[in-house]
């Protein structure tokens, strides 16, 4: 079991996005969110990497990765007004994407800014 | 100014790491050169923080920023109007002219003020107030946002298309209308056929006709855990959380990018690699766009 600690990480629990904190990891788990406040240690502590849940769910079966990518583009294709929603917590690499994905799609796009 | 939110409870260091403590330049004995205002309709814990309190009376944050602007500009406002926001007219003569004084002046503004009566009108009411003030001083506003990244989503989707959000792209090109193509609008009304979700648990926080529109229609759910939305979704597909155990970018609520440490290795893809994918899934079946036009790049 090797012991990491990672400096200046950033949190993204809230829109505050603090980018100071010092968490002390072991492989799985992380240990200790140092500055963080009672929000963002709840967050760090409370996702491990085990594996919890199946890669995916088609029909709330456990699938695998290529048949749900598979069976999400074809009911995303086969719709008429698609909508791409969410966004909040990911990454803007992955927002980027989403864009893009809502452009190809001729779909709507939209965030929790809406709500 | 804190207009509608808690931070004390919602953002726990806005005030020690940003808004209130820290020690600059131009400020700098830190908490001592600044005044706090909070506006609310009870005194939270946040109240305890704030030089000043305001207890505005519930459902009347428009009629009170609308009595602030009148005042900044010396126009005359009825004392009834005045009375029934809750607040005399010497509080909002003394906040007028500390407002004015300040050498810089900001409103962080939640959802006690953009989710109640009135909605998006207070928020476009405040931002006037606040673009208003700078006929005085240097004055900006600024939501108080919930969650991580959803900064960056405003960010990535102004870039991309040049709205921040509820946009359609139905005609090829995107068009940006707010309570047409809003989500709760366009899924209250049983507009959209399908839904991808991503970041995002609407099963647990919209309204129950939109939720049982999102279980008629194929959704597909992007999500490190199984969620409520997960659980009445066609597809799930488990990712690994961002800024844990995926790396890339996200946006500070006053629109700092910052890079993400992950301290963990995920077993899942990360949402960027899933979308891509999907996406790419996408490209090899028919455009949906009659008479031959073609893909462009930024869709590949």
């Amino acid at each position: 079991m090797t012991l990491t600690v990672v400096n200046n990480a950033t949190c993204t629990f809230c829109g505050c996005v603090c980018d100071d904190i010092e968490l002390h990891a072991d492989e799985t788990r992380i240990l200790k969110a140092k500055k963080a406040c009672v929000l963002g240690t709840a967050w760090f502590l409370n996702h491990t990497v085990e594996r919890k849940y199946p890669d995916a769910l088609i029909d709330g079966k456990e699938a695998t990765l290529d048949e749900a990518i598979e069976a999400a583009a074809t009911h995303l294709h086969a719709a008429d007004m698609p909508l791409v929603y969410g966004m909040s917590n990911t990454t803007c690499e992955a927002q980027r994407e989403c864009v893009a994905l809502a452009d190809l799609l001729g779909g709507l796009l939209d965030s929790h800014t809406s709500l | 100014m804190y207009w509608g939110g808690n931070p004390a409870e919602c953002h726990p260091r806005h005030f020690t790491k940003y808004a209130l403590m820290p020690k600059s330049k131009f400020l700098p004995r830190g908490r001592k050169d600044r005044t706090a205002v909070l506006v609310d309709i009870r005194p939270t814990k946040s109240a305890k923080a704030a030089d000043i309190f305001l207890q505005v009376r519930p459902g009347k944050d428009f009629e009170l920023i609308t009595i602030l602007r009148a005042l900044i500009k010396d126009q005359k406002v009825s004392e009834e109007a005045v009375a029934e926001t809750g607040i005399t007219l010497e509080q909002c003569t003394d906040l007028i002219e500390r407002m004015k004084k300040a050498k810089f002046g900001c409103v962080f503004f939640g959802m006690g003020l953009s989710m109640t009566r009135g909605k998006h009108m207070n928020s476009a009411a405040l931002l006037t107030l606040a673009a208003e003030m700078n006929a005085f001083t240097k004055f900006v506003a600024m939501p108080m946002r919930g969650h991580g990244n959803v900064t960056g989503a405003d960010v990535i989707m102004r870039w991309q298309t040049g709205y921040p959000f509820g946009i359609t792209f139905n005609r090829g090109y995107p068009r940006y209308n707010p309570g047409e193509f809003s989500t709760v609008d366009v899924l209250v009304r049983g507009d959209a056929d399908a839904a991808f979700i991503i970041g995002a648990d609407p099963g647990a926080t919209m309204p129950q006709p939109a939720i049982d529109h999102l279980a008629r229609i194929p959704t597909i759910v992007l999500d490190p855990h199984v969620t409520h939305t997960s659980n009445l979704a066609k597809v799930h597909i488990t990712t690994a959380p961002a800024g844990i155990a995926a790396p890339g970018t996200a946006y500070r609520m006053d629109e700092i990018p910052l890079p993400l440490k992950p301290a963990l290795k995920s077993p899942y893809p990360t949402d960027e690699e899933v979308v891509r994918r999907i996406k790419q899934a996408i490209v090899k079946k028919p455009f949906w766009m009659p008479e031959g036009a073609q893909m462009t790049a930024a869709q590949v």
